[in-house]
């Protein structure tokens, strides 16, 4: 029972010297018209009996030297510049991405053929080689035009009219790759004039649109330009 | 340090100009970096590529593609 007695009574006289306690905390915060400087080399304790290892240190030697600007500028150019690195950076490795995602050279390089027009006389076909496929040419004379407009467009499985497909009525470019699964349809054979396609039997009319057989679509049309009278670019 | 101050109030006080601040450094810094580092890969490689090479093969035709 003593020893607990004497903890009661402890806490009560710690109790009743609390207050005092406190103002003398609060007042460490203010410092005291007796304590040094701020900036010299010691700093004396307003409590008694204070051990050396509650000194406070100096650290005026740590301190900096130069004005708050200075060291406020400072301060913001390292930020600064660690952000434009880190942003640059960021910008390199995306477009990096980006870029190995694009065509590469030799694709680019063989992205545009030029075929000279004059060569190619009325009523024949031409196949070139474009980006690895065959690009049916064909120089279609008045009657085949004709023949490709009379057509009802309605009756099509793929509705396209002839003057959506071509961009001058007699030269018909387009891709020679079927819409079924990717044979060559060779040209003039077929039911329409047209193409026929040996794998599966599609019939293309003189137009390139697909009349009979297993395929859905009408036969590809690539981008391509006339840029002179006799001369056509394909891509 | 009036220079010094012109600068933290002009560049960096307020948000937005730091951001762009940033930015614009970002950007000029990678254009630097990115001519040093070839220029050093040049100098590394000279008379190795095609363009220090090219007058040897290509007579004259600068224009080609």
């Amino acid at each position: 029972m003593a020893p607990l007695a004497t903890a009661s009574r402890l806490c009560v006289r710690s109790a009743a010297v609390a207050k005092p306690a406190v103002r003398a905390l609060s007042s460490t915060a203010v410092r005291q018209a007796d304590a040094p400087a701020p900036g010299a080399a010691s700093y004396t304790s307003p409590f008694k009996g204070e051990s050396k290892a509650n000194k406070i240190p100096d650290f005026s030697k740590y301190m900096s030297k130069g004005s708050e600007t200075s060291n406020k500028l400072f301060s913001y150019f390292m930020v600064g510049t660690m952000g434009a690195i880190t942003a640059a950076g960021a910008k390199s490795t995306v477009q990096e991405f980006l870029v190995n995602m694009s065509a590469s050279a030799d694709v680019l390089a063989m992205a545009k053929v030029e075929v000279d027009l004059n060569t190619i006389p009325e009523g024949k076909n031409v196949i070139i080689k474009w980006r690895g496929k065959p690009v049916f040419i064909r120089h279609r004379t008045q009657d085949e035009i004709d023949q490709a407009n009379k057509v009802n467009i309605t009756s099509l499985r793929d509705p396209q009219s002839d003057e959506d497909r071509v961009k001058r009525p007699e030269w018909l470019v387009m891709l020679g790759v079927c819409t079924h699964l990717g044979c060559v349809p060779i040209g003039e054979a077929g039911d329409y004039g047209g193409w026929f396609c040996p794998c599966h039997g599609s019939h293309y009319d003189i137009s390139g649109r697909i009349r009979k057989g297993p395929a859905p679509l009408n036969l590809e049309i690539p981008e391509y330009d006339f840029p002179e009278d006799d001369k056509l670019i394909i891509g | 340090m009036s220079l010094a101050n012109s600068i933290y109030s002009t560049l960096f006080r307020k948000n937005y100009t730091m951001l762009a601040t940033v930015f614009a450094a970002g950007f000029a810094w990678e254009i630097g970096f990115n001519s040093t580092m070839d220029k050093i890969w040049d100098s590394n490689n000279r008379g190795r590529q095609w363009k220090d090479i090219r007058n040897k093969y290509v007579e004259g035709g600068e224009d080609e593609e």
